[in-house]
Order: structure tokens, then sequence, then C-alpha cells
């Protein structure tokens, strides 16, 4: 008689996994949850811990608050648009500086003293 | 899920910390449990979402917490489901789509039973199962205690499989409720 076999689709290996896992997460007592923390440098005894992030306290926002991830995810990898985006970066240490090339194209009269006003002659 | 952006009202937590549906240590066990539960979810979908919606749903009765069962055991629970609705509501919408355009298939409804697995979803699995196994890389009794939880089997059935004494394979989940604990308890946004 063939053997039989059993074709085990990853996710439900996922999802068995994350049910085992999350059985040994509700049994946890509550010294290895201040250990953890503590290994991790915060104090929960304390009032503001970092640990209560998210919690008690929002925690840093993400993009995917704010803005819709596939048009993050276009404006990013569109191509057209990291072109602009180069086109509008500030110009290196080693670009030539602008102001020296004008400089050198301003003409030298430019910049002469005003010439004193004649005297008004009595005839 | 609507992430929760105004500060100014009050955050289902800490509602139900004010409610003493749970304590302290409760909620740091659930941010635990809700990041594993994140696993593989979209990105607009964090942990705290998770955890915000589940409490919601049980202080508004929604969902209503049996006698007998630890509130902690029931929230993880509704973590739970609710990342099961999640995909299953992806699974309805691939449907969809692939009624939508049915040349591969015979009929519409032929289209709408497909039950194959979707392959967006089994290869994040695979991701996650390698980040998992990452995870405790550097114990290699731990890394053979997943792979049978993954089978399916039961302690028992685990500790006949790999040759395990009760104190050894303690001693292993101690280890791994530890790791997993230290994981949960970081402050990266997902």
């Amino acid at each position: 008689m063939p053997t039989k076999v059993t074709r085990l689709f990853p996710e439900t290996t996922l999802e068995r996994v994350l049910e085992a896992l999350e059985r040994e997460l509700v049994e946890a007592t509550e010294e290895e949850i201040l250990g953890a923390a503590h290994d991790l440098g915060m104090k929960p005894e304390m009032k503001g811990s970092a640990a209560f992030l998210g919690l008690r306290y929002p925690s840093a926002r993400r993009r995917e608050e704010f803005f819709d991830p596939q048009w993050v995810a276009r404006v990013l990898n569109d191509p057209r648009r990291i072109w602009l985006a180069s086109r509008s970066l500030p110009p290196g240490p080693q670009a030539p500086r602008p102001s020296a090339a004008r400089r050198a194209r301003t003409r030298p009269g430019v910049r002469r003293s005003p010439r004193t006003p004649k005297e008004p002659t009595g005839s | 899920m609507q992430p929760l952006v105004d500060a100014r009202v009050l955050r289902p937590t800490q509602m139900a910390l004010a409610l003493k549906l749970v304590s302290e240590m409760d909620l740091l066990r659930l941010k635990t449990i809700a990041r594993l539960h994140a696993r593989g979810l979209p990105p607009d979908i964090g942990w705290e979402d998770l955890l915000q919606e589940a409490l919601t749903r049980v202080l508004t009765g929604a969902r209503r917490v049996p006698e007998q069962i630890a509130p902690v055991a029931f929230i993880a629970g509704v973590m739970r489901s609710l990342r099961s609705e999640h995909w299953r509501r992806a699974g309805e919408m691939r449907a969809r789509y692939a009624a939508s355009d049915y040349r591969s298939y015979r009929t519409r409804e032929q289209a709408l039973r497909d039950t194959a697995p979707d392959p967006e979803r089994s290869l994040i699995a695979i991701e996650e199962l390698k980040t998992i196994e990452r995870l405790f890389a550097d114990d290699p009794v731990v890394l053979r205690i997943i792979d049978a939880l993954g089978e399916g089997l039961s302690a028992e059935q685990i500790r006949t499989a790999l040759a395990l004494s009760k104190t050894d394979y303690d001693s292993a989940r101690k280890r791994m409720r530890r790791c997993l604990l230290r994981e949960g308890l970081t402050c990266r946004p997902k």
C-alpha cells in the first residue's frame, strides 16, 4: 500500500506556529515579562516606561497612517520622480561655484566710484 | 481597520486598564501577542491596530468574554480571529478578481468556488516562518520544537519525537518565551 502523502501549506504551518506561540505567551509569568523587559533596559514598574509605548502612550507614527501604502510605493519606484528629485538636490562640493563664474563676467566699470560733480563755472 | 490617530480620546487599552479588565502586566503580554499576530499582515495594519480593535470589540460587547475564560486568553483569541478575517477577506477579493476574468475557468461560479491557496499568502507565510526561525537561530532545540509545532504535534508527541525529558522540554519552552517576550516588547513600529 503506498504511503499517504499529505501536503502542508506554509500558511497552515505559520498559523499553527503562531497559535502555539500565543499559548506560550498567555502562560508566561509576570517574572518572565519583567525579566524580558529588564533585558531591553525597560522598567515597567516605573510610570512612563517605554514598555507601554503604543499601549498607554501613542508610539511613533507610521508612514502608512498618513499615506496610502500603494501610493507611496508608486511614488518611490517611479523613475521619473526619482530623476526629478535628484535634479532638485543641492550641488555637491566638487561642482563649480556659480558665484565665481558670475564675478568673472561682470564688467570692470560697474563698480567704479561715482564721479564727483563738476564745479559750476562762472560764465 | 481605521488607525487611531486622535490622542485626545481615551484609547481602548487605557479604557480596559481603567475598567480593570486587564492589568498592566496583561497589557504587556497582549502587546507581545499582538506583535505575533501582526506578522505577515499588510504594513497598514500594525500590532497596535490589531490590539485596539480586539479590545474595542470586547469593550463594546461585539465579542463577549465567557466567564470561564481569562480575559487575556480571550482577547488573544479575538486578535487571532481578526487575522483570519483579514485573510478570508483577501481571499474573497482574489476570487472576485478571478471571477471577473474567468477565461481559465469554465464558469464564473467555478472561479468563485476555487479553493486553491493564495500564492501571495504562501510567500508571506514562508518569509514569516524564516523570520521566526532566525529569531531562534542560536537554539537548535527550540528550532526543532517550532518545526514540530508547525506539523501540529502535541507536547507529548514532540517530547517523544525529539527524545526530550520533561525538564529539557520545559526549559526550552522557557527560553522560547523569553525570546518572544523580548521581541514583542521592543519599540520597533511593527
